[in-house]
């Protein structure tokens, strides 16, 4: 462990690990966005659930590489190749979350909003998606953290990100790369986990604890 | 096919309870009210109006519903759930949160309840939310399923009694659905019983379908002990009560021994000060004491309880009967005095004089016109 090359090098590891964050975030965020009418769709017209779900499974099944290779020719060896990637991978898991979350919602709540007057997006933007929060949260999480760890694979077509301390470290046989590399990873997730976990407890405080 | 030939017409401001097996349709009837469920054929009336020419969200602002398992919304506090229709109804806020609050102590919980979410109140308070929540429009129909079945039995008969006790303050238009034929006699002004095929056995008023069940479908339904329970609809205002052999506690042996001679009664009602019952002196306990023992020296047997002349029923009296040593019941006054003595031979006359006058009143109905069939 060289501790020097850690502080001559700290604006590297600071904007490396800046672009990990947004590489691992933003594909989480669109992912959510995507899933939530994804999962509307789904949990409303059930036969358009289990297609739903085999596509996304299938897409999970692709390695990141491959995924980030066949983009190459539309997106080139850029961010958004990587992002468009990532953002596929955490449809695969949010999707299902977002449709287990509203089915999580207990039929008699939903009898109990129809029977009051709810009409149907009211009832679906004031009772269902509120209620399926605390699922569509936890989906959420693992699609941070798995966004994150795979952004480092971006590495391998140019994309930079702590990836880039992974590959180096290993051309030249320097550990301490490596080291800095996956600790940081593992914090940045842990970071993000971290500030989701406070949302989802600022966002339900109706929930039993 | 859950609901086959059903007429049934619920009078305004009046508690119609619907109970049967299960599977019967009972339910169903109610769904059908508020368009939950759409009938096959024919027609769902209020206040003279197809339920299907109104628009289902807006039918179902004006009908308050309250279901078994509450159905509250999690995520919303006390308040804003009682608040759920007003806000729908576009009330602002304040107002909607204001009638919560009123609302809250309609039913019986504490206003500072309000701010809770209901994962912090108990199954009764949860209820009694729903309770309110269902009436926070004002809606003039209140539809009820099986709402008091998932809390205990000590909870439930109170949510029962409030139920009575809003119903002739509120004076709404009830619809409730009960497996139990004891709650439906307790709560309903009208009884709709239904067979296990949809069709309905006997829609009546409580006591005619406890004293006039009209075949052995209903009569096993309402219980072997109906006629116990009939005396519940009969007050014991009208009773004539016997004055002999009570005595005071200051009196003494001989007196009370020439009291229960004079009245022909083994047994002498000892009473206090105040005229309360203390207890029942048996005459062969007192014949070997000397005549001027005060009687409050003599140990007294329990007097067991009372009913209440002017508010209970005869089913009061007689189970007051049941459990006195002296086989009789003490009957006393508002303020727990005593008021007079009644035995079995009393009572018995006094049961079949109602029952005379149920069967009146049944042939009377007959004459009238039915606003119910089945």
């Amino acid at each position: 462990m060289s501790w020097s090359w850690v502080s001559v090098n700290g604006s590297l590891i600071w904007q490396l690990t800046r672009q990990t964050a947004y590489l691992g975030v933003v594909p989480a965020l669109i992912g959510l966005a995507i899933s939530v009418p994804l999962g509307v769709t789904a949990a409303r017209w059930r036969w358009f659930s289990p297609p739903a779900l085999a596509a996304v499974n299938v897409i999970y099944a692709i390695p990141s590489l491959a995924l980030f290779i066949a983009l190459i020719p539309a997106l080139g060896l850029s961010d958004t190749n990587v992002i468009v990637a990532l953002t596929l991978f955490s449809l695969c898991i949010m999707v299902p979350n977002v449709i287990a979350g509203l089915r999580s919602v207990a039929e008699p709540v939903r009898q109990a909003a129809t029977a009051m007057g709810y009409g149907q997006l009211r009832q679906l933007v004031g009772v269902e998606l509120p209620l399926a929060t605390p699922v569509i949260i936890g989906g959420l999480r693992v699609a941070v953290v798995s966004s994150i760890s795979l952004a480092s694979v971006g590495q391998l077509i140019g994309v930079s990100s702590l990836g880039y301390l992974f590959i180096d470290g290993l051309q030249r046989s320097f550990p301490t790369e490596i080291y800095v590399g996956l600790v940081l990873i593992i914090v940045l997730a842990l970071a993000c986990d971290l500030v989701l976990v406070g949302a989802r407890r600022a966002l339900t405080p109706w929930a039993a604890r | 096919m859950a609901v086959d030939a059903l007429d049934l017409e619920v009078p305004a401001g009046k508690t119609m309870v619907l109970v049967g097996p299960s599977g019967c349709g009972k339910t169903t009837t109610l769904r059908m009210i508020n368009r939950l469920v759409e009938p096959t054929e024919g027609r769902v009336l209020l206040d003279g109006r197809d339920v299907r020419q109104s628009n289902p969200a807006q039918l179902r602002r004006g009908i308050g519903y309250v279901i078994q398992q509450t159905g509250l919304f999690p995520h919303r506090t006390v308040q804003d759930n009682i608040a759920t229709v007003p806000l729908l109804d576009g009330w602002p806020r304040k107002k909607a949160r204001a009638r919560a609050r009123d609302l809250l102590a309609l039913v019986g919980l504490d206003p500072a309840l309000a701010p809770r979410y209901p994962y912090q109140l108990s199954g009764g308070q949860q209820q009694r939310v729903g309770v309110a929540r269902a009436l926070a429009a004002d809606p003039p129909v209140l539809l009820m399923d099986e709402p008091f079945s998932a809390v205990d039995p000590l909870i439930r008969a109170s949510l029962q009694d409030e139920l009575v006790r809003l119903q002739t303050e509120l004076r709404k238009t009830v619809v409730l659905v009960t497996h139990d034929i004891e709650e439906a006699i307790k709560v309903g002004d009208l009884v709709a019983l239904y067979r296990p095929d949809g069709r309905l056995a006997q829609v009546d008023a409580p006591q005619r379908l406890l004293g006039m069940p009209v075949d052995s479908y209903v009569s096993d339904f309402v219980g072997f002990d109906r006629g116990i329970r009939l005396l519940s609809f009969f007050r014991a205002t009208g009773l004539n009560l016997r004055a002999e052999p009570i005595v005071g506690s200051d009196s003494t042996v001989a007196k009370a021994l020439g009291a229960a001679r004079d009245a022909g009664q083994p047994w002498i009602l000892v009473t206090d000060s105040d005229g309360k019952p203390r207890g029942w002196l048996p005459a062969e306990r007192l014949a070997p004491l000397a005549d001027d023992t005060p009687l409050g020296t003599v140990p007294a047997e329990e007097f067991g309880h009372t009913f209440t002349v002017e508010t209970d029923s005869l089913r009061a009296a007689l189970d007051a009967a049941l459990l006195s040593p002296a086989g009789q019941a003490i009957g006393v006054d508002s303020a727990g005095r005593v008021a007079g003595l009644l035995s079995y031979d009393q009572l018995r006359a006094a049961v079949q004089a109602a029952e005379a006058t149920t069967k009146d009143a049944a042939g009377d109905a007959e004459q009238q016109p039915r606003s119910l069939r089945a």
